[in-house]
């Protein structure tokens, strides 16, 4: 299932997209949480300290808005580039999204 | 074509969540990540902005196809601003998957950039398991 969160600016979107994904976690399943915030807070409030959290990877854009066809599979890209974190939710940084298309 | 992260990295995880900027336009460029989404939370605070905000979203993930659009009212100060989010609600057509109180817990974590403890802010939890089982449902209904 792929669920989507969106919301304004300070209207508590991070706070309620850890929480949702913790629970989720906390039944046994597999959970991704996909930061693409072009300020991303996710991982503070997944439970990662300030160190940790500024050095999550970014993934880069071509991973993020390519084809997907050779360079990396989804298996080595989550080994690559996520992160686990204290609620059993593994957490990708992909801020880039919210650039690719900018200008 | 979708992107990477738009297809295949769903066949690795049960629950693929992506917390995304306002607005239209991230949710338009980022084709591949909404796109295909199959439930899509708008978050809302009781502030009008916030609603003209909800509105234009929710218009575009129409048009984008996304088949489930449900509203949530956060720092909700019971019963007047649940009063709010449900006339918002019915104005704009949006269901309504939940309201989350306002909690002292949650504005604490956030001023010291802390996760909620365990035992700390168990309204806005018990509202959050709320908000996922009326998720769980629309999946079901589907």
């Amino acid at each position: 299932m792929k669920l989507g969160i969106v919301g304004k600016g300070g209207v508590g979107k991070t706070t309620i997209s850890a929480l949702v994904a913790q629970t989720y976690a906390a039944r046994g399943m597999r959970v991704l949480a996909v930061d693409t915030d072009s300020n991303p807070n996710l991982a503070l409030s997944l439970g990662l300290s300030p160190e940790a959290a500024e050095a999550v990877p970014v993934l880069p854009r071509s991973l993020v808005v390519g084809t997907g066809d050779g360079a990396i599979t989804p298996a080595d890209l989550l080994v690559r580039y996520g992160i686990d974190t204290p609620g059993d939710v593994k957490l990708l940084n992909a801020m880039a999204i919210t650039q690719a298309g900018a200008g | 074509m979708r992107s990477l992260l738009g297809a295949a990295i769903e066949d690795e995880a049960d629950v693929t969540l992506v917390d995304m900027e306002a607005g239209l336009e991230h949710l338009s460029r980022s084709g591949g990540t909404l796109a295909y989404a199959d439930v899509l939370l708008m978050i809302m605070e009781p502030s009008r902005k916030s609603i003209l905000t909800a509105a234009r979203t929710i218009a575009l993930a129409r048009e984008l196809g996304i088949p489930r659009v449900y509203g949530v009212g956060n720092k909700a100060r019971l019963p007047d601003d649940a009063e709010f989010f449900e006339e918002v609600a019915a104005e704009y057509g949006v269901p309504l998957a939940g309201i989350v109180p306002h909690d002292a817990d949650v504005v604490e974590a956030d001023r010291r950039g802390h996760v909620l403890l365990d035992g700390k802010g168990e309204p806005v939890k018990e509202a959050v398991r709320q908000v996922i089982a009326f998720v769980d449902r629309s999946l079901v209904d589907a």
